[in-house]
């Protein structure tokens, strides 16, 4: 062996695979808000005031601007108490007990109030149940008070003192367990991409296209959603399609690939931390150049903004399919026959956290027309675009669903008004709630990624 | 205009304001540096803007109507907000121009400082009546946002014939004496009060102007990758 690098690498290769934590946790979940939860609130709730939480706290102005920006209140009007100000408020009331001065002698004067069993209720009700931290009333407040750092925050006080929905916690401890959310094994996983790629090598002159599995020094490393190699293959498929057909050079690891982190939803900064660390890792092992978030839309921003801040800082640059497409497109390294789509009426939905928590959405533009002839926006997009109502973790709460698919109506209402028989996004919890509201408001229109829709009108050379 | 007044009156417009302006003073400092102590939030990420144009672009936000669908949808709302914090600031500045250069007063500028007070009296009743009778608004509201619009609407509308009997030529006058013991009383109350939120403003837009800037959400001039 001439390498003694390769041969350090070949070895860990080799090394039996143990991927998450093998340790079988199991989060502590409280049944109710007992004295001792709590206690351990009182305790925590320090730790969690950054500048941006406490400046979020003490600075709300109660002038109701935010009222017509959530998703909840526009599709769910006749219930007052879901205003983001009115949701805020239930941890902002102990938080003023605890730190507002007047609250010290006149706390009752400032709304403050003592952390009681029927605060953390409501807390609990509004902050898991109630707000999908999409930030669409922080792009609308005059004080810029930040609703995804502020929920967030409550959320990891909730979490860390054992109150949190059983099946968001379960997502989360499968991924620290497993090494991915969906517990899918390694040799499934790997069995599961040799299929696709000799299914993408039937699909005519894709023949030599090929799925690299743990290729070093690849220039992209690609990340999935756990749900693709479980329910959505042809989502991988298609990817890799336009991947190949583009000639870039990219490989999936056989380890760590899951590029979801829902300890942005509990959080938690740990398991964070953690779960970031774990594609650091593995974009180190495979010397990649860019790490390529997949179609996702908390994952997308988890990798490119989150997880530098929770590693300090990466050697590496962070991209996303979204954007890499638009480039492939712009440098004319892929070409679209816009007839395969005649017929059909496309929209997108902009996820939160690709275009106002991310920055991304004209990329999907170019994407999508460059590939179809009739798009039409919705009414609100971009920036501007409502919450489908599945973020924040919001899917993986099922005692929440009533309430989820009664929040989708505003973006169920854009999308017909648009007439779209085709609803386009990139986001795999986006995927699941546009499906559901468009079943659940009678919508006939199919929903699809960006991939499937490039895949579909890809010109093979 | 000559600032001829008692010895009483230039006690309440002079020394105990500034004594009352240092407390506040104070507690500001205190409020900053208790902010400022706790971490911020780091950013680490490769930047797709500019963070500093981010800041100032939010920071500037209230001068864009049109940059926020909450103001651009009500823009009857924003000119309230706008004429209100004029008012403000002018009403401010009367507190230490009647005393200290009284010649500034001139029947104009007190004309002009009066007709702000006047509009922001009016806007203040009809922001007391949304308070209590829009339940959105009803329900997140305290104690202390009634007391607080209440007492500058008041403020305001004792200000506004503090500077009409001020333009006639009556410098001290009952109005007067309450005009400043208003104004005594805010600067001990404010720091409590929500009032003090002006102080907490620079710092959640220029935080939100550095996240989304450096984002490259705000003021887009976008690096690709
Ligand atoms: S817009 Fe901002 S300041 Fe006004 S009520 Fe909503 S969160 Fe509070
Ligand atoms: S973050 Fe989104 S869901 Fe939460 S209160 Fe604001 S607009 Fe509503």
């Amino acid at each position: 062996m001439a390498d003694p690098a390769e041969f350090k690498a070949k070895q860990e290769d080799t090394k039996p695979i143990k991927l998450g934590t093998q340790e079988g946790r199991k989060w502590p979940i409280k049944e109710g808000f007992t004295p001792e939860v709590l206690q351990k609130m009182e305790e925590l709730l320090p730790s969690k005031l950054n500048r941006i939480v406490a400046t979020s706290l003490a600075g709300c102005i109660h002038c109701g601007m935010c009222s017509e920006a959530c998703h909840y209140t526009q599709s769910i009007p006749e219930d007052k108490k879901l205003l983001p100000a009115y949701k805020a408020d239930r941890f902002r009331k102990w938080y003023k007990y605890r730190y507002d001065w007047m609250a010290k002698v006149f706390p009752s004067f400032v709304g403050a109030q003592p952390l009681t069993k029927e605060l953390a209720e409501e807390m609990y009700d509004k902050l898991w149940g109630g707000c999908t931290m999409c930030r669409r009333c922080t792009f609308n407040c005059p004080m810029g008070v930040d609703y995804g750092m502020l929920v967030r925050a409550a959320r990891g006080i909730m979490c860390e003192a054992g109150r949190i929905p059983q099946h968001l916690q379960d997502t989360i401890d499968t991924h620290y367990n497993a090494g991915n959310n969906m517990a899918v094994p390694h040799d499934e996983f790997v069995e599961t991409i040799e299929w696709i790629e000799e299914e993408l090598q039937d699909e005519d002159g894709c023949e030599n296209y090929t799925i690299p599995l743990d290729k070093r020094g690849a220039k992209y490393f690609l990340t999935l959603n756990p749900r693709e190699p479980k329910y959505y293959p042809l989502t991988i498929q298609a990817t890799a399609k336009v991947l190949n057909a583009a000639g870039v050079d990219f490989t999936i690891s056989s380890r760590y690939w899951d590029l979801t982190n829902y300890a942005m939803f509990n959080g938690i900064d740990k398991d964070a931390k953690l779960f970031a660390s774990w594609i650091f890792d593995e974009m180190k092992r495979l010397d990649c150049e860019y790490l390529l978030s997949g179609e996702c839309g908390h994952g997308y921003r988890g990798l490119r903004w989150e997880l530098p801040n929770w590693l300090g800082g990466v050697p590496f640059k962070i991209t996303s399919v979204m954007e890499l497409f638009a480039r492939l497109i712009q440098e004319g390294r892929i070409k679209l026959d816009k007839s395969a789509w005649d017929g059909d009426v496309f929209t997108y939905h902009d996820s939160c956290n690709i275009a106002r928590s991310g920055g991304v959405w004209e990329e999907p533009r170019t994407v999508i027309t460059a590939a179809v002839n009739d798009f039409r926006e919705m009414e609100h997009n971009r920036e501007n675009s409502f919450c489908c109502g599945g973020g924040g973790g919001a899917l993986a709460m099922p005692e929440f669903s009533p309430r989820r698919i009664a929040a989708g109506k505003i973006k169920a209402d854009e999308i017909r008004a648009t007439g779209a028989t085709v609803v386009l996004q990139s986001c795999h919890n986006c995927t699941d709630q546009l499906k559901e509201i468009c079943e659940h408001y009678k919508i006939h229109a199919k929903v699809m990624n960006l991939a499937e829709l490039l895949s579909e009108a890809i010109v093979i050379a | 205009m000559e600032n001829t007044v008692s010895h009483a009156l230039y006690i309440l417009q002079e020394p105990v304001q500034y004594v009352c302006l240092l407390f506040m003073a104070s507690l500001y400092a205190m409020k900053i540096y208790q902010l400022m102590k706790k971490p911020g939030p780091p950013e680490k990420a490769e930047l797709k803007g500019d963070r500093y144009a981010g800041a100032v672009h939010s920071l500037a936000n209230v001068l864009r109507p049109w940059g926020m669908e909450s103001t651009r949808n009500h823009m009857y709302f924003y000119t309230e907000f706008v004429i209100f914090h004029i008012a403000v600031a002018l009403t401010i500045g009367s507190t230490f121009l009647i005393p200290l250069t009284p010649w500034l007063m001139t029947p104009l500028v007190s004309k002009v400082i009066m007709v702000f007070m006047g509009l922001a009296f009016l806007i203040g009743l009809r922001r007391i009546y949304r308070r209590f009778t829009v339940p959105e608004i009803r329900i997140i509201s305290s104690p202390d946002d009634y007391f607080a619009i209440t007492l500058m609407t008041v403020f305001f509308g004792v200000g506004f014939v503090t500077m009409y009997l001020w333009i006639q030529g009556r410098p001290e006058t009952g109005w007067m004496w309450i005009f400043f013991l208003m104004t005594t009383f805010f600067l001990l109350y404010v720091p409590f009060s929500k009032i003090s939120h002006y102080v907490l403003y620079p710092f959640g837009r220029v935080m939100y102007g550095q996240i989304f800037g450096g984002r490259g959400v705000l003021n887009r001039n976008v690096r690709g990758n």
